[in-house]
């Protein structure tokens, strides 16, 4: 398969690691994962960093009882499981369930060519996860954010700034970035995209927010 | 912190294979951090040695419960998180793969997916997913470079590094705050974190890349 080319920064795969990264964030930044060699030996090396740093601390008592009350919860160890975690529609890249199951069951059009798909949402914070579907050469308004955006490709490609995002690839923005992605002229592009906060959108919250905040 | 020490003899595995595995536990030295722990998942996977689990129950659920502490859970919570994580261990040993992680590497994925999973639990009210929905491809060749190292590989290599890098290291794992608050907490301007870390995970690949 071909590797993405827009990776997450280190920080962010770092924290993915450390089990710091925000629920949402943590759904992009796999599916980025399951199509990037290069990001997963990163995080891999940061879960061995963390396996060792495990090893090292000072154990904390258990209670008395601990070791028989988990051989009396054990049974049978499953099977091993056989097929792999992540999977898509034929044409994405492989995402995980929740996302494919939001896409199965949320997905709902917004605008002519654009649909939405609410994955997940944080009531502390009002941080969003969603799968955005935008039909071929459609530009998305111009817009910037509120906070961070990660954004991953899961089918098609979009132009940003003359660069071109397709399949796997990862980005990040803040608010000191404004743009207007405009998917590429060859097919669909659905992007998995999880945000701090509502859009700060000048004509984008009608476009788009109207479905979303509905969930 | 007085830690009780863990004796696998003192507990009789129920089932048939209990007697020879209890003596076995018990006379067997204990296992070099990475060979051993990953034959004794190997032998959950195949026979459910039950006496196998005791010895990785006694080595891990304090160290995840430490880990869970040192994260700001709650004792009891700690306690559970732990029973549930050498759980997960037997239930799922046989996906552990060796080739691709050092035991105490996938007990630490599974500890630090359960405790975002409970909190996601606490936040939504929901049954979350199973937490070892994990990405999880085909190992490539790049993949193996960095899964195929021990544990005390990555132990020497963090010792290698610069007394300033580890800190960061150390404090970024067992906190779940932003790079911006250990920053504030060690009074550092937050690109200064940054950039240790990232010279220390830089530092971390080079190192462990070579003996790969």
């Amino acid at each position: 398969m071909t590797q993405p080319t827009r990776h997450p920064s280190p920080e962010t795969l770092l924290d993915f690691a450390r089990g710091a990264l925000e629920p949402g964030r943590s759904l992009v930044l796999r599916a980025h994962l399951g199509a990037c060699a290069a990001c997963r030996a990163e995080v891999r090396l940061g879960e061995a960093v963390g396996g060792a740093l495990l090893s090292e601390l000072e154990p904390a008592e258990m209670a008395l009882d601990a070791l028989d009350k988990a051989l009396a919860a054990i049974e049978r160890p499953a099977a091993a499981p056989s097929a792999a975690d992540l999977r898509g529609p034929g044409d994405w890249i492989r995402v995980p369930h929740d996302v494919l199951a939001a896409f199965e069951r949320r997905k709902r059009w917004a605008a002519p060519g654009v649909w939405v798909a609410p994955v997940s949402r944080n009531r502390k914070t009002g941080a969003r996860s969603y799968l955005l579907g935008i039909g071929p050469g459609i530009a998305v308004p111009r817009h910037s954010h509120k906070g961070i955006e990660m954004t991953c490709v899961l089918k098609g490609a979009f132009e940003d700034h003359g660069d071109i995002h397709g399949p796997g690839d990862f980005s990040e923005t803040d608010e000191s970035i404004e743009h207007q992605p405009r998917v590429t002229k060859d097919g669909e592009c659905v992007c998995l995209v999880a945000a701090d906060n509502a859009l700060v959108a000048r004509d984008f919250i009608g476009w788009i927010m109207q479905p979303l905040v509905r969930i | 912190m007085n830690a009780i020490v863990f004796d696998p003899g003192r507990y009789r595995p129920v089932g048939r294979r209990s007697p020879q595995v209890a003596v076995r536990s018990v006379s067997a030295p204990a296992p070099s951090p990475t060979q051993g722990f990953a034959e004794l998942i190997a032998a959950i996977a195949q026979r459910g040695d039950r006496g196998a689990f005791a010895i990785l129950f006694g080595h891990f659920a304090p160290r995840v419960k430490s880990y869970m502490l040192r994260l700001g859970a709650e004792p009891l919570l700690a306690e559970e998180l732990a029973q549930e994580t050498l759980l997960a261990v037997w239930r799922r040993a046989a996906s552990f793969d060796p080739a691709k992680a050092a035991p105490s590497t996938w007990v630490f994925t599974i500890a630090r997916n359960l405790r975002i999973d409970v909190a996601r639990r606490d936040r939504r009210g929901q049954p979350a997913e199973d937490p070892s929905d994990a990405p999880d491809a085909e190992p490539t060749p790049d993949d193996a470079l960095v899964a195929l190292q021990s544990e005390g590989r990555v132990r020497q290599a963090l010792l290698a590094l610069p007394a300033e890098q580890a800190e960061v290291v150390r404090l970024s794992f067992f906190s779940d705050q932003p790079h911006s608050e250990i920053a504030a907490a060690l009074n550092l301007p937050l690109g200064t974190v940054k950039s240790r870390l990232r010279l220390a995970m830089g530092r971390l690949r080079d190192l462990l890349g070579d003996l790969a």
